[in-house]
């Protein structure tokens, strides 16, 4: 299998790490609220396109940039990339928070996004069933909360975390704060959603507990023809407990 | 020249009725549930605390301090200006410090307008604060820690503006914007009341005080890191053109006093334990919202692990922190010992804390005003 290369580059001065694999067209994965579990899993959609896992600013390797207050200044900074990498049009791949930008940008540039499969996306919003609220919850009630089982997450994270596993955390949680602390929704999103046209795959565990699986109709309702897919057994992050989450992504993106 | 020294009588105002299982609840702040919360209990207790800060007023005390918390039994004062404005027309001598309201839980001129207000009603006798607010408060208001500094110095600049200049002006910033600046009343004193920075002594607040030539107030600094903390304030003000004095450096300390060390130790640990212990019980999470410290601040604290929210031993606390009990010729001579390694001759003390009964507070009040106030007076620090 061909392995994930660091790349950095800056963006609008932000130094931006991306790890990629493989040749063709291009995927881009957008990454959660944390970067702690890794992104191994995506190197198997390599033997046929061009893998790219960029870190958002204030994410994991990426640098800093504390101007970023909304998910437009997201959709901002992956244009600019986009322009560097010489990426015209992109298969978008989002999970959880990744899933709102990788949306928020298909509906701002739907004529760049060939294809859309978003991952638990977070940013919509139904009083009948709310998601986690990631900023207020302990920070080991939510790791706990990730998966159904916790041995996939397990090998991924310290057994001890140190000051500076804590410390990235912290700086993790700061960026989102910055997005989500007054504003963890945003209606105009919603409202845009319309105009997402490419075709578009949503998976869910049903046992998610960050964001409900209750929540795909209201998903179903903005995006009409978007297949979705749910899986048993499976939490927030269905693509480390379910292989063949990751395979049918696999086969949709093609 | 010597100058007198100046004694405050601090105060939180807690509320002392905690229920029988709240050691189940890992704080005390922001989640613990209102329920529990009796109003005819806490009408009793504003009566009482009130009554006892005139007695402060009445014993000779230069200042009566007052401040905000939100979310809590630490503080009955959510808005410390109504608890200084019940206080204003009744104050004999002392002044009525709101040390303070974090302003980024008002609208800034609204602010300056309510500090003129007291200012003007007391005839020029407040002095005002401007904390950043606990981490607990960001948890508890609709406001970003991770752009809690840069909120404050706009606000700081707007109610500066606002008091210094002939209005209207106008301000266009990122926070906020006013097209009419021009708030009514203005302060009496000229151009603006004392003002002072609270703190723990991060690198952030210091540099706002030194530049704006403010006071510091520091909370919860251990005795070491206030001494080298206030002598970075004399030369970071000087760096900006001012000079530190004294009496801008208020030291935060603990007092009980009473007739033996055996006899004020007997009456008076016990409340203290219960005010670390209880009263500012929070988590790492409440203290540290995201964004609210820098990761350099965070792996400090973590370092030093926290000393004050929960977990006491009074012969670390006392090592610890500005914390004075025992017969009136100790505390005085321990109080005259602190302002003068501080460097200031502005003791800033909290005369009750946590569940202390009246009996007691009336007394530590009395026999510190009687006993310990003459003793120290003439033995302030040089201007």
């Amino acid at each position: 299998m061909t392995r994930f290369v660091r790349e950095e580059y800056t963006v609008d001065g932000v130094k931006t790490v991306l790890h990629a694999a493989g040749s063709g067209e291009p995927v881009v994965v957008l990454h959660g609220a944390g970067t702690a579990d890794g992104f191994d899993f995506a190197e198997q959609w390599a033997d046929r396109f061009r893998v790219i896992v960029p870190h958002h600013p204030g994410f994991g390797f990426s640098g800093d940039d504390p101007t970023f207050t909304d998910m437009h200044d997201y959709v901002m900074h992956y244009l600019g990339l986009f322009e560097i990498l010489g990426i015209d049009t992109v298969r978008l791949v989002g999970i959880s928070l990744g899933g709102w930008m990788a949306a928020q940008f298909a509906s701002e540039h739907n004529n760049r996004v060939k294809k859309l499969a978003l991952i638990a996306p977070a940013g919509m919003y139904d009083p009948n069933h709310m998601p986690m609220d990631i900023i207020s919850t302990p920070g080991e009630v939510v790791v706990g909360s990730l998966v159904s089982n916790f041995d996939v997450l397990q090998s991924k994270l310290p057994a001890k975390p140190d000051i500076h596993f804590i410390a990235d955390r912290y700086r993790e949680a700061t960026t989102v704060a910055r997005l989500w602390w007054e504003h963890p929704f945003d209606p105009k999103f919603m409202r845009h959603l319309k105009r997402v046209t490419m075709p578009t795959m949503i998976l869910w565990g049903d046992e998610d507990k960050l964001t409900p699986v209750g929540l795909t109709p209201m998903w179903q309702r903005h995006i009409p023809h978007a297949d979705i897919r749910v899986f048993k057994g499976a939490g927030h992050l269905v693509h480390l407990e379910k292989p063949e989450a990751v395979a049918a992504i696999g086969a949709f993106l093609v | 020249m010597s100058a007198d020294l100046r004694f405050n009588a601090m105060y939180f105002l807690p509320y002392v009725h905690l229920p029988k299982n709240h050691k189940q609840f890992k704080s005390t702040w922001v989640d613990f549930p209102n329920s529990f919360y009796d109003p005819e209990k806490g009408h009793k207790l504003y009566k009482r605390y009130l009554k006892e800060l005139l007695l402060a007023d009445k014993l000779g005390f230069d200042a009566i301090v007052v401040n905000e918390h939100h979310n809590t039994v630490y503080s009955m004062m959510a808005t410390p200006n109504i608890i200084a404005a019940a206080l204003v027309p009744q104050l004999r001598n002392a002044k009525i410090c709101v040390w303070g309201v974090p302003p980024n839980f008002m609208l800034p001129n609204r602010l300056a307008e309510e500090y003129a207000i007291l200012d003007v009603m007391s005839k020029g006798r407040l002095e005002v604060a401007f904390p950043l607010g606990t981490g607990m408060e960001y948890w508890s208001n609709p406001v970003n820690p991770a752009t809690a500094r840069e909120k404050f110095k706009e606000s700081l600049k707007i109610i500066l503006q606002a008091w210094k200049e002939d209005g209207p002006t106008t301000h266009y910033g990122k926070y906020y914007t006013y097209r009419f600046l021009n708030p009514w009343p203005r302060p009496y004193q000229k151009p603006h009341p004392p003002c002072y920075i609270v703190g723990t002594g991060s690198p952030e607040t210091i540099e706002i005080a030194a530049e704006l030539g403010f006071g510091y107030s520091s909370v919860f600094v251990p005795q070491e890191r206030t001494y080298e903390l206030n002598e970075q304030l004399r030369q970071r003000a000087a760096h900006f053109g001012h000079t530190m004095r004294p009496d801008q450096l208020p030291l935060l300390t603990y007092v009980y006093v009473a007739e033996t060390q055996e006899q004020a130790e007997k009456e008076y640990v016990i409340h203290l334990q219960r005010f670390f212990e209880d009263y500012a019980r929070s988590t790492q999470q409440w203290l540290a919202p995201p964004g609210y410290i820098s990761l350099e601040q965070l792996k400090v604290r973590a370092a030093g692990a926290d000393k004050l929210h929960g977990g006491f031993d009074f012969n670390n606390v006392s090592k610890s922190f500005f914390i004075a009990v025992g017969t009136p010729e100790k505390v005085a001579n321990q109080l005259g010992e602190w302002a003068i390694k501080a460097g200031t001759n502005h003791l800033n003390n909290v005369m009750h804390v946590a569940d202390m009964p009246h009996s007691k507070t009336v007394k530590n009040l009395t026999l510190f005003a009687e006993e310990v106030m003459p003793r120290l007076r003439s033995k302030g620090v040089a201007q």
